[in-house]
């Protein structure tokens, strides 16, 4: 009994220590190699769950289940710790530019070997969103080529033409700033890093690209620059209305009709109808203005992809869940009645056989306008491995522009200056510009 | 007696209380740490094992390793690096600069309506007091985020009756997310919850003081407003200390308020506070390493800064006895 007073603190510490493991000692529950095996899916959205069911009912062997561990950033987030903590899931839905930063997190596992014939149900640009240096990583689920919405009935009342060249958004701008002063005709929010990136890549910018081991950033590239004094001359002129998206403020205002039009991809439709449901038939989609006329090439804002994770134990079954999921027609056509636009070939052709979304009951024509936009998307978009980064920096410097008046230009060199100091902290072969 | 194993003998000393002597001096040592353990226990897995292991991950950081474009980012050791970049960068500092302000403003006023409060239900002719008091109170139990989300609706010009009453007379919308607005606009959410908490404190606090004290200051012909100078508001000094170290730290734990309203405003940036540049560091940048550090900087500033205000005040507030 001489050695109580030494043993105790070490009893506490020990009983501690199992206090902290016994929290993370669940979550691997592969059943024996004979019987059925269940893989963990994470994944965000309305259409995920009725995938799952239909999966599981036609395949008893190989049961998912899935998790939503919150949207496209959040799930990242999470994805990364539950790597580190060895519990991640088998498969999870990445967003398109968060692929990278899971490649180099870890995450994502090479498929390339289970998705050999995968690469001829998409088209190139999209195939590529998935693919680098010649290895795959995930199956594409669906995309945003970015479209103009537009509040079609405004327009009419208003006598604005449908603008199809930036120039002429431009002036439409101006135009309905003159024939209604509480009505603007768009947004520019500095949240939308998105779709920032999107009208950039569509002038030529190219963000981020590899030449063998090296990156290249250009987010302050002459491209965006231009598309930066663009978006600048409008705000100067109060032509269009630099405030977040999405707040109950910009609800309210387009609920009354004063913000007509969103510049972003096919989903927007959607989201548009989830805040603003009164405004069914008055809205339509056309191709987003060119910065050239003539042109039709738009990028992608949005969409994602399944990806089979380093840490499952199943990634052949894993990756034959997730080309089903994303090449199937009987997915398709779940995809779609939820609102998503499929990222296969077969998916898009089976829209056209669809109903208009509810914001355009009347645009009867909405799927033939999507699949000519589809079909125009840039290829070989590449996104970086630190996008997280470039974008909360992007919302910072742009907020501060905007509130200061001082240049977007100069919130686009300052993202510029973080991204590639981020990289080159981590390790980053980074090329000088 | 001497045919029972050792065993029972600790039985029946459990159910009698009784032991022989020997027993009982091993008992008393042990009781101590029997007494001690549940809260060693708690304190050793949720506080020390986690601050120990901030301040380790605090000199790790994610780096690149096995090179290549698409390499693997791995934990590794990098001394101090990530406090390099929590001195040097500015907006982290930039953010105690705005907490400052909002500081300014939040705890004089926060404190200042909880003392008048408590002193008019001290009062004698004070009418209603119970419902005062539980009107006055009930903003603290509204959470933080549903009170900032229900004063972001009262604040933007759309949905604002404020905005909608000055526009009707022609002066146009309020600006409270605008410019320096949104320091008071931003205290004001936090003076709106704390106050009842705070007079709940002063005023139990005033509960307290004996009636004979007030009697003799009546019989003197003190009026009320010279008794609560004179004789409430010195002896509700401790209390008042004691909210004010409360409010100072609650000030540098500013989170919630403005995080739900960031979506509502250009204003705010994911970097206005500290803490909020500590959560986009973890959990935005994945950079978990360089939150722990910068993590570890606030809480030995906040122990530092308490540690000065209750060194300067205690003398005043408690007397030359502590």
């Amino acid at each position: 009994m001489r050695n109580t007073k030494a043993l105790f603190p070490a009893a506490v510490i020990a009983a501690g220590t199992l206090l902290l493991s016994s929290c993370s000692s669940d979550g691997d529950g592969d059943g024996s190699a004979d019987g059925p095996i269940t893989l963990e899916y994470w994944a965000w959205g309305t259409s995920q769950q009725p995938l799952v069911d239909a999966w599981n009912a036609n395949n008893p062997d190989v049961q998912v289940t899935r998790t939503d561990a919150g949207g496209g950033t959040d799930s990242s987030a999470k994805l990364l710790t539950a790597t580190r903590a060895g519990n991640a899931p088998d498969l999870a839905l990445i967003e398109f530019n968060t692929l990278p930063a899971m490649i180099v997190g870890d995450v994502a596992a090479d498929i390339t070997e289970h998705t050999q014939d995968a690469g001829d149900a998409f088209t190139e640009s999209v195939w590529g969103l998935t693919s680098f240096n010649g290895a795959t990583y995930g199956v594409p689920q669906d995309v945003g080529p970015m479209a103009l919405v537009y509040n079609q009935a405004r327009f009419t009342e208003l006598g604005i033409e449908v603008p199809t060249t930036w120039a002429e958004f431009a002036d439409a701008a101006v135009a309905v700033r003159a024939a209604d002063p509480d009505t603007y005709l768009t947004t520019f929010a500095p949240g939308e890093f998105g779709g920032f990136a999107g009208y950039a890549q569509q002038a030529g910018a190219e963000w981020w690209s590899v030449d063998g081991d090296t990156w290249t950033v250009g987010i302050d590239s002459e491209e965006s620059l231009e598309v930066a004094d663009y978006w600048q001359d409008l705000i100067d002129q109060d032509a269009v209305l630099a405030e977040p998206l999405l707040t109950p403020e910009w609800n309210s205002k387009l609920n009354d009709g004063q913000i007509l039009s969103w510049p972003a991809a096919l989903w927007a439709p959607g989201v548009i109808y989830g805040v603003a449901e009164s405004q069914a038939g008055d809205w339509a989609i056309a191709p987003l203005p060119q910065w050239e006329e003539g042109n039709s090439d738009v990028a992608f804002q949005g969409g994602s992809a399944i990806a089979v994770t380093t840490s499952s134990e199943h990634q052949e079954a894993a990756a034959e869940f997730a080309l089903w999921m994303n090449t199937s027609d009987e997915a398709a056509a779940i995809q779609i009645e939820a609102g998503q636009y499929p990222a296969s070939i077969a998916g898009q052709e089976l829209t056209l056989e669809s109903d208009p979304p509810l914001l355009m009951p009347q645009q009867t024509d909405y799927w033939e306008v999507a699949a000519e936009i589809a079909a125009n998307t840039i290829p070989d978009i590449s996104w970086g491995p630190n996008v997280n980064v470039a974008s909360s920096a992007f919302q910072d410097a742009v907020a501060s522009a905007i509130t200061n008046g001082t240049p977007l230009r100069d919130a686009l060199v300052e993202t510029q200056q973080i991204v590639v100091d981020d990289m080159t902290t981590t390790g980053f072969d980074v090329a000088e510009n | 007696m001497s045919t029972e194993t050792p065993q029972t003998d600790a039985a029946s000393m459990l159910v009698t209380g009784t032991a022989p002597p020997q027993n009982r001096r091993r008992r008393r040592r042990l009781a101590p740490y029997v007494f001690l353990a549940p809260s060693m226990l708690l304190f050793v897995a949720f506080l020390a094992v986690p601050i120990v292991y901030a301040v380790y991950l605090s000199l790790r950081g994610f780096r690149l390793t096995g090179g290549g474009a698409f390499g693997q980012r791995r934990e590794v050791f990098v001394g101090f690096a990530n406090y390099v970049s929590t001195f040097t960068d500015p907006e982290f500092f930039a953010g105690f600069t705005r907490l400052a302000v909002y500081g300014a403003i939040a705890i004089p006023l926060t404190l200042g309506l909880a003392l008048l409060f408590a002193l008019l239900l001290d009062l004698p002719r004070a009418k209603a007091t119970r419902f005062s008091r539980t009107a006055i109170f009930i903003p603290y139990a509204v959470p933080g985020v549903v009170a900032s989300l229900l004063w972001g609706f009262l604040y933007l010009p759309s949905t604002s009756p404020f905005s909608y009453i000055t526009e009707q007379l022609g002066w146009g919308t309020i600006g409270f997310l605008d410019g320096t607005m949104l320091f008071s606009s931003v205290a004001n959410i936090a003076i709106w919850s704390g106050v009842g908490f705070n007079m709940i404190i002063i005023y139990t606090s005033l509960r307290g003081i004996p009636s004979d004290v007030y009697e003799a200051a009546r019989l003197d012909g003190a009026t009320e407003w010279q008794i609560a100078r004179k004789i409430k508001i010195p002896l509700v000094a401790p209390a008042l200390v004691l909210t004010g170290i409360f409010s100072l730290i609650g000030t540098l734990q500013l989170y919630g308020e403005p995080t739900t309203l960031r979506p509502m405003t250009s204003e705010i940036s994911q970097t206005w506070v500290p803490l909020m540049k500590i959560y986009r560091d973890a959990f935005v940048r994945d950079d978990l390493p360089l939150a722990a550090a910068s993590s570890v900087v606030l809480a030995v500033g906040t122990l530092l800064v308490s540690l000065l205000v209750l060194r300067l005040v205690q003398k005043r507030a408690f007397g030359d006895d502590s």
